[in-house]
């Protein structure tokens, strides 16, 4: 606050200056043209800024007379049609002659676009970093729903990654790959609107939303306020963001209003989404028949899975002990019951307009959406106003103001899990039993009591709620307040034009509202436990966070003689403090019906947090430029930051950048008509990573466990003296190539960064310091190489009204360790633990992560090992055995159709068998060791056979062998738009290639290792003897058997090619409106992700690799597809 | 004009250097607090906060982490547990029960004893510097701190060597991250004498009683008796056994004190049999018809106990801790245990001769079948700290869980899974077998006179010591000695009768695998492991037994390996590891 009041203060000492001595008290005279007298010429007084203190305006014969405030102000005379003169106030008699203004010299307007962000005002053409920008123009009449929509596919070194279909989540962003393996350190660009950066910290209360929380600032602006997209990529574009941007920038920029009559403008879009439906699942009849199987197959007990073992999946026909029998009778298809087709509708309206001295923009819109999965439901009422009034030529105030409500009803269970694991035989709702129908009750398995059925479900199907029931029963609803007013000053303080030095200084003052609201309830119908064991909870929790900034900047422009040089100095001064603070109640065991935790209940645990932070920050910036084509920029920014101890507080992060326009030079101008571009751009920059907790540098000293009656607390950390920020140099080089005036351009990036003194998180210690890690170490070194490719077209193919563009992009980005500590390298790669579904996570230095390791996978045994022993072959016959070339008689005997069989034996390298001692051959193992501590598992006929690559007759880690990598050889997108007349047609793609990935969405959905449902593809399951598949046999149990080892079964080609969307757009004509009193009236139909073609069988290939892991499918909710149909109406 | 323009410039740039000078000058704009957790600068003020971390170091070594290792280090090993009924089973727990111990176990973490360890040396790094500020810490007082705290670094570093035997040893408290931590284990007798010598200088300056208004303290937190416990056992490792003999007398002694001073108070246990000291041999012990088990295991805060933690049910309104790990491991009224009494145990208990663990002799009399274990082998569980009620009686009326050869005996009410016995660390009974231990060791083998004087008096008092144990678990009204000093003439035999003794007494209480490492390093061989393995059910017994005699590694095989994790980020470890265990891994293939 005592920045606000320094704010307040200067503005009120500047206007204290306007006052002074005096001689002059009035003026007088007439104002004239070669015609004689004006009549209503105006006479005003104006003070140094332009702002008008005073006015008069001349009678019918151009007299005038005019009361004179300051002497030392101006006078100006204006008349329409006539040169304004201004004089200064030296006399109190004017008669003023004016000139018409309609005989004008010869002027050539010079005019250059200005890069305006938080950075210098440098023409566009000046710029020597790495950015790229998108105008929203383009999107103009067309129904883009959100800013990542728009950017799918369109930024260069811009990974774009759905995170799930749930209404209120977004996407993960990516530039230019992962810069660091620290999860200390945010891994999203920064986002920048209007030159703020949103403040919002609620990180201490929900760490899993912080993403959706990042993202919501993205759906929290309505892409038809937004003016441009900028994405600032090396690091001397985003050096002005300091550490705040190291992982790249997305600059919005919001519309403001213009000089104009008012403008009513408004849009609808009606969206319609589903759900693409992944993997076929089995029905309750082949669940049931797969479940025995399994339970059959290890015991080869009869008994394993009958009506008294396991009543579920028997088919009963009458009580017999179990009475809940008619429940498991059905053939549910759970997803199916959970998901739906979702609506959206969004209306927005906006008005802008304006005047000489002041100009508005006021949106308001209202969303309204139902998701794709049943009960989702979302409102959201977000308003923009944006003010400008101009005081006087040199000042400029702006206020801004945004405000966002959501209401998002969320499920509380996540029942798309849920629905693809749950037994199909059963029911949704519970039959009742003297009609055998259905009736509204939702059958939930019971927890308790006598007769709840087999003890196999216990800890699997028992524990899956209905999720039919949870999403109608159970509560879960997030309310959100978001608000974050703005004030802006600008001040000319000396010159306003080129031909002038100009100081110019903004002073804004930022802040941010957030506030939450969650209301969670889960009644005991959901969740049939005993009472003590927490049935009926509910929680409401509530968070506020306020955040406040302020940005003082002074940027100077000498205006030289010398027209050959320019240059352009800026300093900032930028102040952000922060607090958020929480409160939240859980309750369980309440009365049912009550969904207020402040009832009480069983146990009644109260919370709350509170979390604060504050930053300084200081930037210089400097650009020059020497006849336009040869550019320097240089940046330099102190950080300071509540994060690090004393010594390690502030962080120093310059950059240089520089730009040669070669198409400029006077040897090149031959070329100009057809390169109108040429520019070199390398840059090298530096910047840092903060963490993002508090206090790590401390000793802190909490409340621990109580001891006999004495209340009892304990050191909690060790401290991190030496933390010290993570540092990210980066070298980019660029190359602009435009080609036949601007119409074709080309820009090509190359660059290389290496993090270092990555702050790793858990680091561990000896724990003979009594902690066992330390929170964070500056440890290790990684880098990240990568090119981009850009291309777009400006009218690039023209014919008559049709005109046509285009965009491509493609990029590659690797990256590599260089150093790591040896204990954190150690700690990283697991060790194989023999288990079914478990993946070798290997890191090593010098080589990219995402590599995929497992065995391989060579289809199933055919036969039983003491069938094979009993046919007791040859060599030679066992290898005619493997090829399906014994002679007929052998099929015939056994009844076995002639074709390749396999049997599970040891072989040598040259495909003989291993015999033992007595001749008999030796049965493959798998991870078998002589002290028993080992797996020790023998194949048999239906399990995997696994690629015993040492020959060794025992499948171990030793067989694991590298199965391709998760990084793609080219990633990118493109797209075409179409315009006829008043139609557009735009088309967006995007693709990756080269890449694998580790499907385990498949891997479990065909393991038949427990109880949840499976893949359609077990069907084709080995049963019996003889049997030739590709699906080993059910065997239930984690241990049982081993056929669901990572392999390169699993490993798929992620290559894809997706249509983002396709828009068609229709604008009437003016004149066609005219009549009903409309400016514009323009339709438009688009269609979002319609398909992907990919050779992967997953649901969605969209997946890359993060951190060290591979890029690994876990069935994520796929990204949905929709249809929007939407219409724009200007009043 | 200009000037004007110029004096506003600069007034509006002084207005701005002014403003950033303003934050520039507060440079503690940068610096926030915790509202949350207090930070060093504002601790260590008062003796409030010393007693804050001291309560927090025993809240520590209450927590689960450290009370299930003192359980499957000192007992998992030996011959009395064995893989309880638990679904699904605890793979790591397992692997320990059945002698298949790797480096990646999760039981060989030590992380929990090391938290405790820095707590006690932060106190002691601090703790002087508030009695300089703080007029209300008395220079007493904070002697009594330190020896407190000292006593239980001590305690912990005992508990890692008889587990680990060589272990990094450090008593500077860590609180940087720049502290050199990847320390080279000391060697198993170096540390134990630094932790005699240290206990030795602090034994002075504890609390011998706690105020009168905290009757819990006085068994809850050191004493001096609890130290002199501590050096009693220390000595008898190291076997010097004057000082072991010397320590457990001070002791008995003490013990015998406290149970005057309480019966003049009218607290101690009385026994409606009147006063019994003289029926056992004038050791101040709990008659078992008296309730001796629920008094000593289950109230706790009982006489005859030296240090124990105390736990309460963690349920609403409980403030406390519950002893969770002895809730999941010993199983409780709705937890199937992880641990079960072995083979041996429950058959031991059903025997009426060729028994191995109880005596022949005590035919019927011996609560302590029910005290330790749920007497009937087809549905054996833990008793001791798991029931809240162990009930025996003279006569056959009682009904309950009862077994065809002790109708009179009735076990029930299964504790709550947050258990709420007390932990007992030291009590009376376990220090005077450590005494009869010692005494047997300073006998003479051989069969001349010279020797038969010497030992006589040994073999007297070690006798009376073990006699008077053992007598108090003896259910009858008129007491015979089912014990006769005669059948143990010889130092072999007395040694046997000890260790039997602490066998069938202290079962269950995390002390077997101890006694018999004990005896391992003071034979030089392995053949009291093996005798235990051997009696053991559920394990590849051959296997492990070629392990235990190997010349080279029969030793090491003993005690524990380190962790896989910790030999990875102390590579001082890693090139001291335990050679007889491997980490259960092969290398990977490139």
């Amino acid at each position: 606050m005592r920045i606000l009041k320094s704010i307040l203060l200067t503005m009120a000492l500047m206007l204290a200056t306007a006052a002074g001595a005096q001689d002059i008290t009035s003026v007088h005279g007439t104002v004239s043209d070669e015609m004689g007298g004006l009549m209503g010429a105006t006479v005003c007084e104006i003070d140094g800024t332009g702002r008008i203190i005073n006015s008069a305006v001349t009678d019918l014969n151009g007299n005038f007379t005019m009361k004179v405030k300051n002497p030392k102000d101006k006078i100006r005379f204006t008349y329409v049609g006539m040169k304004a003169q201004v004089l200064p106030i030296n006399k109190t008699t004017f008669n003023i002659v004016m000139t018409s203004a309609t005989t004008l010299k010869e002027v050539t307007v010079k005019s250059k676009k200005r890069m305006q962000g938080n950075a210098l005002p440098i023409p566009e053409r000046e710029i020597s970093y790495a950015t790229q920008t998108i105008s929203m123009k383009e999107f103009e009449g067309l129904g883009i729903t959100s800013v990542d929509e728009a950017l799918q596919g369109r930024i260069a070194g811009l990974d774009i990654i759905g995170n799930s279909g749930d209404l209120g989540s977004g996407s993960t962003m990516r530039l230019r790959g992962v810069s660091s393996l620290s999860s200390l350190t945010d891994s999203n660009p920064l986002i920048v609107v209007d030159g703020n950066i949103r403040e919002v910290n609620l990180s201490d209360f929900d760490l899993a939303g912080a993403n959706n929380e990042k993202f919501a600032e993205l759906l929290n602006i309505n892409p038809e306020d937004i003016a441009d997209i900028t994405v600032l990529k090396d690091a001397a574009a985003t050096a002005v963001y300091g550490s705040q941007g190291g992982n790249g920038v997305i600059e919005l920029k919001t519309k403001r209003g213009v000089r104009g009559k008012p403008k009513l403008t408004y849009s609808l879009k009606l969206t319609g989404t589903y759900q693409p439906k992944g993997y076929n699942l089995l029905t309750g009849d082949d669940y049931t028949m797969m479940l025995k199987e399994a339970y059959f197959n290890p015991s080869q007990n009869d008994n394993a899975a009958d009506q008294y073992t396991i009543p579920e999946i028997n088919y009963l026909g009458d009580t017999g002990g179990f009475p809940d029998w008619r429940q498991y009778r059905a053939n549910t298809d759970w997803r199916d019951a959970v998901t739906q087709w979702g609506l959206r509708q969004n209306h927005y309206v906006t008005i802008s307009g304006g005047g000489e001295k002041a100009s508005f923009r006021i949106g308001g819109g209202f969303d309204h959406e139902t998701g794709t999965m049943i009960e989702q439901k979302l409102n959201r009422f977000s308003t923009r106003v944006a003010l400008d009034y101009n005081v006087s030529d040199r000042i400029r105030v702006s206020t801004n103001f945004a405000l966002t409500y959501t209401k998002n009803d969320m499920n509380y269970d996540g029942l798309l899990g849920i629905a693809q694991k749950k037994m199909p035989n059963m029911s949704i709702y519970e039959i009742d039993p003297d009609t055998g129908k259905e009736t509204d009750v939702y059958y939930t398995m019971p927890r308790s009591g006598p007769y709840i059925g087999s003890a196999v479900f216990e800890h699997d199907q028992r524990t899956y709620v209905n999720p039919v029931a949870s999403a109608h029963l159970a509560k879960n609803q997030r309310r959100t307040y978001d608000m974050s007013p703005e004030l802006v000053i600008n001040y000319q303080l000396l010159g306003t034009d080129d031909e002038h030095h100009q100081l110019n200084w903004r002073g804004s003052v930022y802040m941010n509202i957030f506030n939450q609201y969650d209301d969670k309830a889960y009644p005991w119908e959901l969740n049939p436990l005993k009472y003590g064991d927490g049935i009926n909870s509910a929680y409401t929790g509530s968070s506020k966070s306020v955040s406040f900034n302020t940005k003082q900047t002074l940027t100077f422009i000498p205006a030289f003689k010398n027209k050959d040089h320019s240059v352009m100095l800026m300093g900032r001064f930028e102040l952000t403090s922060g607090s958020s603070n929480g409160q939240s109640t859980n309750a369980v065991g309440l009365v049912t019906g009550v969904e207020a935790p402040s009832a009480g209940g069983l146990k009644y645990s109260p919370g709350s947090w509170y979390n604060q932070w504050r930053s300084m920050y200081y930037t210089f910036s400097t650009h020059y430029a020497f006849k336009e084509r040869y550019i320097a920029d240089f940046t330099v920014r102190a950080d300071g930051t509540t994060k690090f101890g004393p010594g390690h507080r502030w962080g120093y992060f310059p950059s240089v950048s520089l730009k040669w326009i070669v198409s400029d030079e006077p040897w090149m101008q031959k070329l100009k008509p057809i390169l109108s571009t040429l520019a070199l751009r390398p840059s090298w920059g530096r910047v840092g990573n903060q963490p993002n907790q508090n206090y790590l540098y401390t000793s802190k000293y909490g409340g621990t466990d109580k001891y006999l009656d004495m209340s009892a607390m304990a050191p909690l950390n060790i401290r991190l003296t030496d933390l010290k920020w993570q540092i990210v140099s980066s070298y980019n080089v660029g190359l602009d190539i435009h080609f036949l005036d601007e119409k074709l351009n080309l820009t090509v990036e190359g660059y290389r960064s290496t993090t270092s003194d990555m702050l790793m998180a858990n680091y561990r210690i000896p724990s003979n310091a009594g902690y066992a890690t330390v929170p964070y170490r500056n440890s290790g070194k990684m880098r990240n190489i990568g090119w981009e490719f850009h291309i777009n077209t400006n009218r690039f193919i023209k014919a008559g009204k049709f005109y046509m563009d285009m965009n491509a992009n493609f990029g590659n980005n690797r990256n590599e360790i260089l150093e790591m500590d040896e204990y954190i390298l150690n700690n990283l790669n697991s060790t194989y633990q023999y288990k079914n579904g478990e993946y070798l996570q290997r890191v090593q230095l010098h080589n990219p992560f995402g590599a995929i390791y497992g065995f391989k996978y060579h289809g199933v045994y055919t036969h039983n090992y003491n069938t094979f022993v009993r046919l007791n072959l040859s060599d030679e016959e066992y290898q005619q055995f493997t090829k399906g070339t014994l002679p007929d008689e052998f099929y015939e005997k056994y009844g076995w159709k002639k074709q390749p069989y396999s049997a599970p034996v040891a072989t040598n390298a040259d495909g003989s068998l291993i015999r033992d001692a007595k001749g008999q051959p030796l049965r493959m193992m798998f991870n078998y060791t002589n002290d028993a501590s080992g797996r020790n598992y023998k194949f048999n006929g239906g399990d995997a056979i696994y690629d015993d690559a040492n020959h060794d007759g025992n499948i171990n880690a030793l067989d694991i062998c590298y199965l391709g990598s998760s990084l793609p050889k080219l990633t990118g997108g493109f797209g075409f738009t179409f315009n006829y007349g008043d139609w557009r047609l735009s088309t967006q793609f995007t693709y990756r290639v080269g890449n694998k990935i580790l499907n385990m969405s498949r891997l479990n959905l065909e393991s038949m290792i427990y109880n949840d449902n499976q893949a359609q593809a077990v069907n084709y399951r080995w049963r019996k003897e003889s049997d030739v598949t590709t699906i080993p046999r059910a065997m239930h149990g984690e241990y049982t058997a081993f056929n669901s080892l990572v392999s390169d079964r699993y490993v798929e080609d992620g290559s894809y090619l997706r249509m983002s969307y396709a828009q068609l757009s229709y604008a009437l004509k003016k004149n066609q409106l005219k009549w009903i009193g409309l400016n514009r009236l323009s339709f438009y139909a688009s269609i979002n992700n319609p398909f992907v073609l990919t050779k992967y069988s997953g649901v969605d290939p969209d997946i890359s690799q993060s951190g060290y892991a591979p890029a690994i499918d876990y069935a994520q909710t796929p990204r949905s597809r929709s249809y929007t149909l939407g219409v724009t109406v200007d009043f | 004009m200009i000037t004007n323009k110029i004096n506003k410039l600069g007034l509006s740039l002084s207005t701005l250097c002014c403003l950033c000078a303003l934050c520039v000058s507060c440079s503690d704009f940068l610096e926030i607090k915790s509202r949350e957790e207090i930070l060093l600068e504002d601790f260590w003020v008062e003796k409030t906060d010393v007693d804050n971390i001291v309560a927090g170091c025993y809240s520590g070594l209450q927590s689960d982490n450290v009370i299930s290792r003192m359980i499957v280090w000192g007992e998992a090993r030996s011959e009395n547990m064995m893989v309880g009924e638990h679904d699904p089973v605890d793979g790591n727990l397992q692997n320990i029960l059945k002698e298949n111990i790797k480096t990646k176990n999760a039981y060989t973490t030590w992380d929990g004893f090391y938290s405790v360890i820095n707590r006690c040396n932060t106190v002691l790094k601090y703790a002087p510097g508030v009695a300089e500020r703080d007029p209300g810490y008395t220079q007493s007082e904070l002697k009594a701190t330190i020896a407190e705290m000292s006593a239980l670094r001590d305690l912990c570093y005992f508990y890692l060597i008889r587990a680990f035997r060589n272990v990094p040893y450090s008593t500077v408290a860590y609180t940087d991250d720049d502290q050199v931590m990847d320390l080279p284990p000391s060697q198993f007798y170096d540390v134990l004498d630094s932790l005699i010598l240290d206990l030795e200088k602090v034994q002075s300056y504890a609390l011998t009683r706690y105020p009168e208004t905290k009757p819990e303290y006085q068994t809850g937190r050191i004493t001096k008796c609890a130290i002199w416990a501590m050096l009693c056992e220390m000595y008898l490792w190291k076997q010097d056994y004057d000082n072991c003999i010397k320590y457990a007398d001070l002791v008995i002694e003490d013990k015998k004190n406290y149970v005057k001073e309480r019966r003049g108070q009218g607290q101690a246990n009385q026994s409606s049999y009147g006063n019994t000291d003289s029926r056992f041999n004038g050791y101040p012990l709990i008659d078992c018809r008296n309730g001796a088990y629920e008094a000593i295991f289950i109230d706790g805060n009982s006489q005859e106990t030296i240090f124990e933690l105390p736990f309460d049910k963690a349920d609403p309104g409980y403030s406390r801790l519950g002893n969770s790990a002895v809730g999941r491991l010993y199983g409780s009224s709705d937890y199937t245990s992880f641990i079960k009494p072995s083979n041996t145990v429950a058959e031991d208990g059903s025997k009426s001769s060729q028994r191995v663990i109880y005596a022949d002799r005590n035919k019927s009399f011996d609560s302590r079948i029910y005290w330790n274990a749920n007497g009937d082998n087809n549905y054996g569980s833990i008793s001791k700290y798991a029931y809240q009620m162990v009930t025996i009686s003279g006569s056959s009326s009682i009904t309950g869980i009862s077994h065809g050869l002790y109708s009179y005996a009735k076990v029930n009410n299964v504790d709550h899974f947050s258990n709420s016995s007390p932990w007992i660390i030291y009590r009376l009974t376990d220090i005077m077998l450590l005494k009869a231990e010692a005494l047997s060791q300073k006998l003479r083998e051989g069969t001349d006179q010279a020797v038969l004087e010497y030992n006589a008096p040994l073999l007297a008092e070690a006798f009376s010591l073990v006699n008077a144990v053992n007598k108090r678990a003896l259910y009858q009204v008129t007491l015979t000695d089912t014990l006769l000093a005669s059948a143990y003439s010889t130092k072999s035999l007395m040694e046997d009768l000890v260790m039997q003794e602490r066998h069938r007494e202290l079962m269950f209480e995390g002390k077997r695998w101890f006694d018999i490492v004990r005896r391992c390093l003071r034979e030089g061989n392995t053949n009291a492991a093996c005798n235990a393995v051997a009696r053991r059910s559920g394990l590849n017994a051959q296997y492990v037994l070629n392990t235990l005699r190997s010349p080279l590694i029969g030793m090491w095989a003993i005690f524990l390996p380190y962790n896989d994790e910790e030999t990875k980020v102390n590579l001082n470890l890693a090139a001291n590891q335990n050679p007889a265990f491997d980490s259960g891994e092969s290398s990977i293939s490139k």
